[in-house]
């Protein structure tokens, strides 16, 4: 099996993996890093619970090949959240709104949240409705995690 | 079963050198760039997977979104998410730009690309009617050189391009709407994101008052591949748009496409559906 060498900065640190080309980059950071945050849902890209954020936009990582991850990509997971002041700021809302339920789709979901407040710090619901259109979610109907993603916007840093 | 694990893949850093491997039978791989199709079809099985990819999704030569007087240059690689939010795209080819805003969710448009749509080739492919109204051209490269084909022409039937195995989509060549034209986008699916359209179509046309001056209507999952209605665009040019010729519009457009009954939808509501979306162009072209 032919292997590539590519090195990452994961959730703010340096991280070097030794990897067959074509292998998911959610199996890489599950497996190789144990990072587990990330979930495979459908693993065809529909449901979106394997989102990361690959040099700040939400991707689903089921669909990349961790070879095509280029040198020097800042990769951030759900693991990496807490370490940004918008990160600890999302999973204080999303607790106080309760916007998560059986909790399958959150490590995607408030990636997704994280990445449109770090673009639009102050989205209309249609916007924030559509930056979460490739996140599922069977259990909340949404509502919540609309009305979290309001109450993160009003307290973004730099949004006063 | 083989799995993505075995197969290779090569990462050529320029044009040249991935033309270089898909010259030669031994060097040659599938290409992928966002790879939203692929991955999912070499899991699932539905396409064989091949000993090796090449990846195309770094190579310079095919990004970027240029203009010239009468054309927009799009880049094989450009992504959904960079169409959608391109300055270019958004006023030169508006129904693009809503197209590629419909397709699959943030995390599907960021690496999705232009050209893996149209290689893709799938008659639910979301772009083709918006390519085909421009009447625009794409441009495909092999190591012996360029080589231009109308878009309307390089769609050859259910899953298949006019490509050779040593070629590569570089890039599209699509001519801006001119001033007073309007085009616009519209596809019907279950739900606005992350779904497979029944139906989808594009117009680009221009009108004087009521009367119809010039009317180009594609429409997409409707046949095996994307299509244009030229008998009626012929019909509909010179004609006063009131309630009368919307009925027949409608009737037309339904009884001219042949669609299929699937597991997304049916051929009888596929064909009304068609119908009342060009309907609906053809109000939008003479609203004030």
């Amino acid at each position: 099996m032919k292997t590539i060498t590519r090195i990452w900065k994961v959730n703010g640190e340096e991280k070097t993996v030794k990897v067959p080309p074509m292998r998911r980059l959610l199996d890489v950071l599950r497996e190789d890093l144990g990072l587990k945050g990330a979930k495979e849902g459908c693993g065809e890209g529909e449901c979106g619970t394997c989102t990361v954020l690959i040099n700040g936009a939400p991707m689903v990582s089921c669909l990349i090949p961790a070879g095509q991850v280029r040198d020097g990509t800042e990769i951030m997971t759900v693991e990496g959240l807490e370490k940004t002041e918008g990160g600890r700021l999302l999973q204080e809302v999303y607790a106080d709104k309760g916007s998560a339920q059986c909790g399958f789709c959150i490590p995607g979901m408030i990636l997704s949240s994280y990445a449109l407040l770090s673009r639009n710090p102050n989205p209309d619901e249609a916007a924030i409705r559509e930056a979460h259109a490739g996140n599922l979610c069977r259990c909340t109907g949404y509502q919540k995690i609309v009305e979290a993603v309001q109450a993160a916007a009003r307290k973004w840093p730099g949004n006063k | 079963m083989k799995f993505l694990e075995d197969m290779d893949c090569a990462f050529p850093k320029n044009l040249q050198e991935a033309l270089k491997l898909m010259a030669d039978e031994k060097s040659r791989g599938r290409p992928i760039a966002g790879g939203t199709d692929l991955m999912v079809q070499w899991s699932s099985g539905v396409l064989p997977m091949p000993e090796r990819a090449i990846d195309l999704s770094g190579l310079p030569e095919l990004k970027g979104v240029s203009e010239n007087t009468d054309s927009v240059v799009i880049g094989a690689a450009v992504t959904h998410a960079e169409m959608r939010r391109s300055p270019i795209v958004q006023v030169h080819l508006p129904s693009l730009a809503q197209a590629a805003a419909t397709i699959g969710g943030a995390q599907i448009q960021a690496r999705g690309t232009i050209a893996g749509s149209v290689a893709n080739a799938s008659p639910a492919g979301d772009l083709g009617p918006s390519l085909l109204i421009t009447n625009g051209r794409v441009v495909v490269a092999s190591k012996a050189g360029e080589r231009e084909i109308e878009l309307a022409k390089f769609f050859l039937g259910y899953r298949k391009i006019d490509l050779q195995p040593d070629e590569l989509i570089v890039r599209f060549i699509l001519p801006k709407i001119h001033a007073g034209c309007r085009e616009s986008f519209r596809k019907l699916g279950p739900r606005a994101a992350q779904a497979i359209s029944k139906v989808m179509g594009s117009y680009r046309g221009s009108a004087k008052g009521k009367e119809v001056k010039d009317f180009a209507v594609a429409l997409g999952s409707v046949a095996p591949i994307p299509i244009r209605l030229p008998e009626f665009e012929q019909w509909i040019v010179g004609k006063e748009i009131g309630k009368k010729v919307l009925d027949e519009a409608e009737q037309r457009v339904a009884a001219m496409i042949k669609p299929i009954d699937d597991i997304r939808s049916t051929a009888e509501y596929r064909q009304w559906v068609s119908g009342r979306i060009v309907r609906g162009f053809l109000e939008e072209l003479v609203a004030e």
